[in-house]
């Protein structure tokens, strides 16, 4: 293998700028050829951990390669809400005030179990009994890019509120759910897709045992594996499937989709769009985050009337702005300067979550690895 | 107990069904990760290590602080929350991991031809997906196979393994047999050496041993253990020689 930089070359003023117009044109000419929504072929597989409740491991085509392994473990719940439970009124009466709205949900879920209300039945899950870790190699697990990372993939997970509810036993008792992912190559680029793919379809595939016993009592599971069920069942038409979060770029007018490290350099705007689905109804869309795109942080090029190494006196300071302003920005690169209009964010959410769009390919193909 | 009496003594097969020098099967790939300059997946039964390498490459520190004549090899290890039946999180500061780490890096400081790229750092980058036992040794095969993907040169593999004893007590047990290649029940009930070898022959390189044994039982389990060494040595080798064949003739056609 050809040894490669591990700090790659930033690129300089004249490929950017060749990149930036070449990706306003319209159609948008990519460097490798592809249309603005066509997305590069990549492997994933399931099931790599036998040890795991499910795993998958993605590469994307410029070698980056993730693998998630999802872990379930039965914990007691904080079974000091029994004792209340036994006073329901009391609780309410207690007034545990507006701020702890989780507390009233299980005492309100505890006691309309008991009293047998069929509407309000449910059982309620808690957000904290998902846990999630990433590991990139070459950052410490308190560095702002695990963290952020992990934040906005576990927004999504827990958005449409239901997968806490699956995590639910019985009242003593409760699932536990840890991700953990791992990112196996040192970040190319941005590796948010990637990870939230594979988490998706860890999750996807994951299986919890089957319950046999019944009610309050400790729980007892079957002990063969095939009768285990799927976190999130497939048969059933009301439930959400796992979000996935998909990295939108602009350049101009051009809205494209799986941007290269290359085409982020040029990028405009980039936005990272959270989306979930359900089978009756159709994709959601669950968070949009705004990334600073790493264009910005690209010096600006120096155009020869400035340049005082061609041998005319440097221009002053004021004089270099003016020049700066008015200058023609097709002929020099320039970072991008302010935000993205509203229409165009509006324009790249509607191509993720239209029926037929991106946002349905993506899901599908996810779907069909491994049938 | 992993050594139940009565199955061992009767038939003398482990609880896996092996012999006492028999190695758990060893499936091994070298090229796995295209990003990578090297990089290498090692399963040794349960036990599954993927290896990544990254170099040489200029040290960040600007001459590694005095002018080093020859590389520097750096480890990290990460062993997955999911590795083990239990999740648990490991952090990187964790002492046995640290351990490791430094017992990889100075193996094969001695043995890579580091001389050749001075004032550069080689960065070997393990990922521990799953452990039953042999981590250690999973980890030093793992590691040799990626740096050679990589094109570094060397004088000759470090492979290792893991040699145990039937004796787990002070008992005066005259049949205590050495064990090979010992998995993770039986790595927690039975004392274990890790043994590395350069090459097929009888160097040892690195010996790793933390459990309490008789010392009479000491060159039987390290006799065994080189044994096991060199026909680990012979299927790495195998597996370098196939992939290189498998590049060479797709260059060719």
């Amino acid at each position: 293998m050809p040894p490669q930089s591990s700090t790659a070359l930033p690129l300089s003023p004249a490929e950017l700028s060749y990149l930036h117009t070449s990706l306003s044109f319209d159609p948008p000419i990519r460097p490798d050829g592809r249309t603005a929504t066509q997305f590069r072929p990549l492997i994933a597989e399931t099931d790599v951990l036998p040890s795991a409740n499910g795993s998958a491991r993605i590469c994307f085509a410029d070698g980056t390669e993730a693998v998630v392994g999802v872990k379930c473990e039965v914990e007691r719940s904080a079974s000091d809400r029994s004792i209340l439970r036994s006073k329901e009124d009391d609780v309410r009466r207690l007034g545990t005030g507006g701020g702890d709205e989780e507390m009233r949900d299980e005492s309100s879920g505890g006691e309309d179990d008991e009293v047998g209300n069929g509407s309000k039945g449910r059982e309620e899950g808690r957000n904290e009994w998902v846990e999630m870790a990433i590991e990139i190699p070459g950052y410490r697990d308190d560095d702002a890019l695990p963290v952020f990372l992990s934040a906005m993939i576990t927004e999504a997970l827990i958005s449409d509120g239901e997968l806490k509810n699956r995590l639910y036993i019985n009242r003593r008792f409760h699932w536990r759910l840890y991700i953990d992912i791992l990112l196996l190559s040192s970040p190319l680029s941005y590796p948010l897709p990637l990870l939230s793919l594979t988490t998706h379809l860890a999750l996807l595939r994951t299986r919890l045992p089957a319950l046999v016993s019944e009610k309050d009592e400790d729980p007892h599971f079957n002990d063969d594996w095939e009768a285990a069920t799927l976190l999130y069942p497939q048969s059933d038409q009301r439930t959400t499937r796992p979000p996935v979060t998909l990295l939108v770029m602009s350049v101009g007018d051009n809205i494209i989709f799986d941007p290269s490290k290359d085409e982020l350099a040029v990028a405009d705007a980039v936005l990272t769009v959270s989306i979930g689905q359900t089978p009756s109804s159709g994709i959601r869309l669950l968070s949009v985050r705004t990334v600073d795109p790493p264009s910005r942080l690209t010096a600006p090029g120096v155009s020869n009337s400035t340049n005082s190494a061609n041998g005319d006196t440097a221009p002053s300071m004021q004089e270099a702005l003016m020049l700066r302003e008015t200058m023609d920005e097709h002929s020099l690169w320039r970072p991008p300067r302010g935000g993205m209009k509203r229409a165009l964010a509006g324009r790249m959410i509607k191509m993720v979550v239209e029926k037929g769009g991106v946002g349905e390919e993506v899901l599908e193909g996810l779907e069909g690895v491994d049938k | 107990m992993p050594l139940d009496t009565s199955s061992y003594a009767l038939a003398h097969l482990r609880l896996d069904g092996r012999r006492w020098n028999e190695l758990r099967r060893l499936h091994a790939q070298t090229s796995t990760q295209a990003a990578a300059d090297g990089s290498s997946y090692l399963e040794m039964g349960n036990t599954k290590v993927i290896c990544t390498v990254a170099g040489p490459a200029e040290s960040r520190k600007g001459g590694g602080g005095g002018g080093n004549a020859e590389a520097k090899i750096e480890v990290e290890i990460g062993i997955a929350g999911f590795s083990g039946v239990e999740r648990k999180r490991r952090g990187k500061g964790d002492k046995r991991t640290s351990e490791m780490r430094h017992t990889i890096a100075s193996a094969f400081s001695a043995n890579l031809f580091a001389h050749l790229y001075p004032h550069s750092t080689i960065t070997v980058n393990l990922h521990v997906l799953s452990q039953d036992g042999s981590l250690l040794a999973a980890c030093l095969n793992a590691t040799t196979l990626a740096l050679i993907d990589a094109g570094i040169p060397m004088s000759d593999y470090i492979v290792a393994c893991t040699a145990g004893s039937t004796a787990s007590y002070a008992s005066n047990d005259e049949d205590a047999d050495p064990l090979l290649d010992l998995n993770g029940l039986e790595e927690q009930e039975l004392p274990f050496l890790t043994v590395g070898t350069l090459g097929a022959g009888e160097k040892v390189s690195v010996l790793i041993m933390e459990t309490r044994m008789q010392m009479t039982r000491l060159e039987a389990m390290l006799a065994a253990g080189v044994d096991g060494c060199r026909q680990i040595r012979s299927i790495l080798d195998g597996v370098v020689r196939a992939h290189g064949k498998a590049v060479l003739d797709s260059a060719i056609s």
